[in-house]
């Protein structure tokens, strides 16, 4: 006999982002100069940029830095007219390098701890597109050992063996009103780890000209252990598989060519070609130890493009101290139209940078960088059904210091 | 290392005007176009009114798609929206005097406990249906009168009790400025309406359908056509301007489709006593599924098995399905509660007569037009409104209120946008859409 089977679909997708979700602040001198840096080897961060170059570094050092990230966004939904605004609270994207190898040597030992990806978006209550997002956080912490060997005063090989974990949480509300006619809640927490690697070739035919190829592989960060917890009511909990759940989520990989140019004594130059190879974020899926007929899995389309980026960037030494930079980077968003979702809405983007550095001794250099990004971005996501415009400013002030010995 | 810490201060502090400063988006300015949203009156039947979940109560009166509209007319310089509501404390009372429905456990006569629609109380409130509101509240700007049907829209005295039980509607009554005198349409022509929407005609149809075809009748055209051109001309006398909805095929709504055709499910022994009873009349059953046994005199002994494309009522009832053999070994299901292939037809038909003249009308007196039948087609295939999808099932399907009949109020709103939609359409307005998250669907306990 028929009784009703009170099967709820989660109607939305439980979501992950984008270019955005990328994150670019890996080394306080490159930040100055909008990200490039992978052709000019300056200081220990050269572990993340080009492990090929560590091994021209002058001596042993160690940094230090950290990147307050500040995001605003605002959604006007084109239908309604309804405005929202997140409240994100502040990331904190950080780096920590050490080189050190002996003096007479060609090789040179590098480690690394960075935050590659990372975001965290949090909209406001009752938003009209919670049905999609209320929250989410993901935060990657690569460890990366590193070796560089220097070929001969030209050339300089390197290979880091990077090791990714990752901690992520998405929350959104579901469409099951109880008494009050308050919404359910999804809430979907997991940590991930798997490795990989962090390649590069540093070749310098002269003085003034270097040429870097680096390669970081994709991390498919694996979710084991998951949990879902759905906070819906009583009658129609049977239907939600609230648990552990299994995932996969690619942390793409990210092929760079980078040109370092010296310009003078006091001026240099860098630009960077990146390639991120976004396409393998085809679809997230999510599967439910405790499956129902309802919702066996979630299975989001993502269907991204590779995303590029070009940087340009330079550094004049005002004089023995003190050292400006500035830089420009064009950015081409992987999120294909009618793919946009609200925890990173990203956009293609130009974005201006500029940093400073002041060396207080041969042994203490301090670094500081400003990053400013205004994206805006009007979509229709398929999927969601969700149109409307995304604006987001986002400042990111850093500082770092480097000790050198 | 003191201008480290300088520096530090420094991008403390432009941390913290960044915090100040916050990205804005301009919000696109609303404008009514060629409408005038000063006095707009909707004329209506049980959608119109709010009716919901079986019954006419405050909240769901709140939740009617008019008001909604009425909201977003205020956006452009509409004037307020006088609806006869029932007091705030009532439960609330449905056409039969009965409550509202809430999803509640109840357990059936095979001792099965399951979650469906239940009535808050034993009985409505039937205060409301004694109690005129017209002098204490009126006049109003919400004429929708749940069981209106077009033909009655335009008959005085349609809510004078001394016409006697069954011959008039006691929610009009209760709105009525003149129960003796009035007709709906005279209350919302005294409003001098400078807009209007016409949402009726389906009762004109539905009351036959969910009899099963069994009494009542559907509206003849011609009838139907008069009391169109009536509403039509007496509310654009002045020059009001509006917008005319159709009929969706009500054969579809949930109330019609949830009980499946062939719940009658058969284990051997059960399977081998109905085919020993039944097989005499011609009757066929197998182990698993089968189609319930329907009354229907044409066939040879009066009964025969249910078609996969008929419809058995959510009203039908369950427990002597289950228990007492009605669509199995005792006797057939009655024709109250079924709709066989050919009153479908005959349904569906009137519709598409009634949709025919409804469009004619508001093409020759240039009103706006909004195809509510497309729009419950599309819902019924799915519709995603900012990521909460929804179709026509029943209490899964998120749209339906628990009589299976009407929307709920996130359905609601998605039927305000569609009119918002049309009037948009054809007035040049650029009135927003309802934001239908604002509203709640299927409540759970």
């Amino acid at each position: 006999m028929k009784k009703f089977l009170l099967i709820l679909i989660i109607s939305s997708p439980l979501l992950i982002k984008a270019q955005g979700f990328q994150v670019n602040l890996q080394g306080q001198k490159q930040q100055g100069m909008a990200g490039a840096g992978t052709g000019l080897m300056q200081d220990a961060a050269a572990v993340f940029f080009n492990p090929g170059g560590v091994s021209f570094l002058a001596g042993n050092s160690a940094s230090v830095g950290v990147t307050p990230t500040f995001a605003n966004g605002i959604f006007l939904d084109a239908d309604n007219n309804s405005v929202a605004r997140t409240n994100s609270p502040v990331g904190t994207p950080f780096t920590a390098y050490v080189v050190w190898g002996p003096d007479s040597s060609k090789f040179k030992f590098g480690f690394g701890v960075y935050t590659p990806f990372g975001s965290i978006a949090s909209w406001e209550n009752g938003w009209t597109g919670r049905y999609a997002l209320t929250y989410m956080k993901l935060q990657s912490i690569y460890y990366q050992p590193t070796v560089s060997y220097k070929v001969c005063n030209k050339l300089g090989i390197g290979a880091g063996l990077v090791y990714g974990t990752g901690d992520v949480e998405f929350k959104q509300a579901v469409p099951t009103a109880d008494a009050s006619g308050a919404d359910g809640q999804a809430d979907l927490k997991a940590t991930a780890a798997n490795w990989g690697y962090n390649i590069g070739i540093y070749y310098k035919p002269c003085d003034k000209l270097s040429i870097s190829l680096t390669y970081r592989s994709q991390v498919t960060m694996k979710v084991t252990n998951g949990t879902a917890t759905f906070t819906v009511p009583a009658s129609v909990a049977s239907n939600f598989p609230s648990g552990p759940f299994t995932s996969t989520l690619p942390l793409p990989q990210v092929a760079t060519l980078g040109i370092g140019y010296t310009v003078s004594d006091k001026l240099s130059l860098a630009f960077d070609a990146n390639f991120v190879g976004w396409k393998s974020l085809d679809t997230l899926a999510f599967y439910y130890k405790n499956a129902t007929a309802a919702l066996p899995y979630t299975k989001l389309p993502r269907d991204y493009n590779n995303a590029y980026a070009f940087r340009l960037g330079g550094q004049y030494n005002v004089n023995d101290k003190l050292t400006v930079r500035a830089g420009v980077a064009l950015s081409i968003s992987p999120v294909p139209s009618g793919y946009v979702t609200p925890e990173v809405p990203d956009a293609n983007k130009v974005n201006l940078t500029c940093g400073l550095g002041y060396k207080f001794s041969s042994h203490f250099v301090a670094d500081a960088s400003l990053t400013f990004e205004n994206l805006t971005r009007k979509d229709n996501n398929k999927a969601l059904q969700l149109n409307g415009t995304y604006k987001t400013y986002i400042l990111a002030p850093g500082i770092s210091v480097v000790y050198l010995f | 290392m003191k201008n480290t810490i300088h520096k530090t201060l420094f991008f403390l502090l432009l941390a913290a005007l960044f915090v100040a400063c916050k990205p804005n988006l301009t919000v696109p300015t609303a404008s009514k176009g060629n409408m005038d949203p000063t006095r707009y009156v909707a004329i209506g039947s049980t959608m119109t009114a709010g009716y919901a979940d079986g019954a006419l109560y405050y909240q769901s009166q709140q939740n009617s798609f008019v008001n909604m509209l009425a909201g977003q007319f205020q956006l452009v310089g509409g004037g307020s929206f006088n609806q006869p509501l029932v007091p705030a404390t009532s439960i609330g009372v449905g056409a039969t005097g009965g409550s509202p429905l809430e999803l509640g456990y109840s357990t059936d006569c095979l001792k099965a406990t399951s979650l469906i629609p239940v009535p808050i109380a034993k009985t409505g409130d039937v205060t409301i249906f004694n109690t005129s509101v017209y002098a204490s509240e009126g006049p109003f700007n919400n004429m929708g009168v749940p069981g209106a049907r077009i033909i009655t829209a335009v008959v005085p005295g349609y809510g004078n009790p001394a016409n006697g039980v069954g011959n008039y509607n006691p929610f009009f009554y209760r709105m009525a400025a003149n129960p003796a005198t009035s007709s709906i349409l005279s209350d919302a022509v005294a409003v001098n309406p400078t807009f209007f929407t016409l949402n009726i005609g389906m009762d004109d149809v539905l009351a036959y359908a969910m009899a099963g075809a069994a009494s009542d009748s559907i509206t003849s055209n011609n009838n139907f056509a008069a009391a169109l051109n009536l509403i039509i001309a007496k509310l654009t006398a002045k020059g009001a301007k509006g917008v005319i909805a159709n009929i969706p095929d009500v054969t579809q709504l949930p109330f019609f489709t949830t009980i499946p055709y062939n719940g009658l499910a058969l284990d051997s022994s059960n399977n081998a006593l109905l085919n020993l009873l039944r097989n005499p009349d011609g009757i066929y059953f197998h182990v698993g599924s089968n189609p319930f046994i329907i009354k229907d005199p044409s066939a040879p002994f009066g009964i025969r098995l249910m078609k996969s494309n008929e419809h058995l009522l959510l009203d039908v009832p369950l427990d002597s399905i289950k228990c007492d053999g009605m669509g199995s070994y005792y006797e057939g299901i009655p024709n109250q509660y079924v709709l066989t292939t050919t009153k479908i037809a005959t349904i569906q038909s009137a519709i598409n007569t009634f949709n025919g003249i409804l469009l004619a009308a508001a093409n020759a007196n240039n009103l706006a037009f909004v195809d509510v039948n497309s729009f419950y087609k599309n819902l019924q295939a799915g519709i995603t409104y900012n990521g909460v999808a929804m179709n026509m099932a029943f209490v899964t399907g998120g749209a339906f209120s628990l009589d299976g009949i009407n929307l709920n109020p996130i359905g609601q709103a998605l039927l305000a946008n569609q009119f918002i939609s049309a009037i948009n359409l054809k007035y040049s307005s650029t009135l927003p859409y309802v934001d239908a998250t604002k509203y709640r669907g299927v409540v759970f306990p």
